[in-house]
């Protein structure tokens, strides 16, 4: 008979999150549901009546870890409504800022998983902040990079957490010839040690591959070949940076997306039945409490092609770069990968920008209350932000954030794999669930977004 | 590298209405012209991650922390708050990690400072634009009490902040607390 089990909340990612899964009597996941849990708290509506200007400074503040991506994916949307195109120096610098921030995001998300797994040659779990090496070179080396990041993205974007050079029509200022040239060294230290972090990442994902059981608390779990498996498709609208047209990324159409709402989805209500005090941290929610993720997940079921999809670093890797592993330690090795792709590019995007050259465009329409979209592949996946600017007010706003994208394929990916991994798989998409909360509003007959828009 | 000896990250979110105190302290500050040693940091919410776990305890010397805190006092009133006096849980990593929070990982190394400010209203999980008017008036006071705290005499600033607070403990109020 199956059982219930519940973690709640998850652990090492951003935001609050809550897994319920239903499992056989082996322990294997039947029906698995992850869910956010963070309120909805409508940015959408805040954002009406406010300038072009304001609306990315509103979208940057909706989540700790990605003001980065909301910044320009909101700045784009504006420019998309508007119709202004930017110079090509204010490109380079977003795609410069762009980059350093998946940079750091993917050092990041190695500190995040790296207690999962284990080291090489050993029985042993991975602390990164033990003092004993080798990991303490590790750690420092993720350190260095998450800096090296950090440096970049404050020169090109000009603060270190909220960017405050990007602005509709372009940004305000170019960077100077040592700014340049400051990046171009801080990039090319990051290839080497990207390189060096991706080998090494790459060998502790294979060795736990080839493991047939692994820890969890002191359980001894036996370790599917196919771990995180699922057949969803994958959206990808850019290998590196995004796109804002049709003409320049067909694979992107909001005439293709809808969205389902959650009571439409997931499981209804469930009491737990089955507990472990042993899981890390703190143990499974107690015997008996009652749940419900019909009725508390904050988030819609988006849905491309009528199916949710995958989106993130293997969504990119598959779709630019015949990329094919399936399961979590291929997704995690897909992100590892795009850590001296993200560099290359960065050098390129340095050589190519013009210190001399302008960042604003020399007219910025005021905008005619066309809808314009722009799709930002975040570290996470694709960040698509939707407006309509009249007379330089903004008149509709909309978020679709990755994360979002990724609940219902993970909820899928979780089938078959043995509950104590769930949060494994979980992370593999390096969840940010605080922005994953902005419900795009449908009306009850679930008609396509774009219709609605366009009425 | 990152980070020089002194930063000042002002932490919360502008969405959920006197929560925006530490960013809107910070755009004010932005105004000042300060020694180059000094990082004045917008935080947001990132202030965990992207500054607190990023400091090099060989370069950065002092943190000083401006946010918002509940202490029970009239919303405006400002506390200067040490990393022991905060609730666990107060700077955690949005990560929610190992449940180890950073400031405790470099308190030891770097001396930290939390300066607190009561507010008002704080609107979350709904988004409320702008400061309430007592927590807007205590921008200006809270910047004398950082550069003090940073030992930088800003003009008369600092005078007219001591001077201030000597009327303050002789009409009795004393404490931490500074009116």
């Amino acid at each position: 008979m199956s059982k219930v089990v519940e973690i709640s909340p998850t652990t090492r990612h951003e935001g609050h999150s809550k897994l319920v899964l239903k499992v056989n009597d082996a322990g294997i996941i039947e029906t698995g549901n992850w869910c956010s849990i963070t309120p909805v708290r409508g940015v959408e509506k805040l954002a009406v009546g406010k300038t072009p200007e304001q609306v990315p400074k509103i979208a940057s503040r909706v989540c700790g870890i990605c003001p980065i991506a909301h910044t320009l994916a909101a700045t784009e949307a504006m420019e998309a409504s508007i119709k202004c195109e930017i110079p090509k120096d204010a490109k380079m610098l977003r795609h410069i800022l762009q980059l350093a921030n998946r940079l750091h995001s993917i050092a990041l998300h190695d500190i995040l998983i790296l207690p999962d797994f284990y080291l090489p040659g050993t029985e042993t779990k991975i602390n990164p902040f033990t003092a004993e090496e080798p990991v303490r070179t590790v750690a420092k080396r993720i350190q260095r990079l998450r800096e090296i990041g950090q440096t970049i993205g404050q020169i090109a974007g000009g603060e270190a957490v909220h960017p405050s050079n990007p602005r509709v029509g372009g940004m305000y200022r170019n960077c100077s010839e040592q700014a340049k040239t400051k990046m171009y060294d801080l990039a090319k230290e990051g290839v080497v040690l990207a390189k060096a972090q991706m080998d090494l990442m790459i060998d502790i994902l294979r060795n736990y591959q080839a493991r047939e059981f692994v820890d969890v608390g002191g359980m001894k779990v036996a370790l599917p070949k196919t771990l995180g498996y699922h057949n969803q498709g994958y959206l990808a609208t850019h290998p590196f940076y995004g796109c804002s047209s049709l003409d320049e990324c067909p694979s992107w159409s909001l005439d293709r997306f809808k969205e389902a709402r959650p009571w439409d989805w997931y499981m209804g209500e469930m009491e737990v039945s089955l507990e472990e005090p042993k899981y890390p941290v703190g143990g499974t929610t107690k015997i008996g409490t009652k749940v419900n993720p019909q009725m508390e997940a904050c988030t819609g079921i988006p849905m491309y092609d009528g199916a949710p999809v995958e989106v993130g670093p293997r969504a990119r890797l598959v779709t630019y770069k015949n990329y094919d592993e399936k399961g979590t330690v291929g997704q995690n090795i897909a992100r590892e990968m795009e850590y001296t792709d993200c560099l290359y590019e960065m050098i390129d995007c340095i050589d190519a920008l013009n210190p001399n050259g302008k960042v604003v465009a020399d007219y910025i329409p005021k905008g005619d209350g066309s809808l314009g979209w722009a799709a930002n592949e975040a570290p996470r996946g694709t960040d698509v932000h939707l407006a309509r600017v009249k007379d330089w007010k903004v008149q509709y706003f909309s978020m679709l954030v990755p994360t979002t994208w990724n609940f219902a394929t993970c909820s899928a990916a979780l089938t078959g794999a043995p509950w104590q991994l769930a949060e494994v798989i979980m992370r593999g998409y390096d969840p940010c669930v605080s922005c994953a909360t902005h419900m795009i509003v449908l009306d009850e007959d679930n008609k396509l977004v774009a219709q609605k828009l366009i009425q | 590298m990152l980070y020089p000896e002194i930063v000042i990250a002002g932490c919360g979110n502008p969405l959920f209405a006197d929560d925006g105190f530490g960013p809107a302290v910070i755009e004010e500050m932005q105004n000042l012209s300060l020694p180059d040693n000094v990082a004045i940091i917008d935080a947001g919410l990132g202030g965990p991650h992207f500054i607190f776990t990023l400091l090099d305890p060989e370069k950065t010397k002092k943190l000083v922390i401006v946010d918002i805190a509940d202490f029970g006092a009239e919303p405006g009133t400002i506390t200067k708050l040490r990393v022991e006096d905060l609730p666990p849980g107060a700077y955690r990593d949005a990560h929610s990690w190992d449940l180890a929070e950073p400031l405790q990982r470099i308190k030891d190394q770097i001396d930290i400072t939390v300066i607190g400010c009561q507010p008002a209203k704080v609107t979350a999980p709904e988004f409320e634009l702008g400061l309430s008017e007592e927590v807007q008036d205590a921008i200006p006071k809270v910047i004398r009490v950082i550069l003090e705290t940073i030992g930088v005499d800003y003009g008369t600033t600092i005078k007219c902040l001591q001077e201030e607070r000597q009327r303050g403990t002789a009409e009795g109020s004393g404490s931490t607390e500074i009116r």
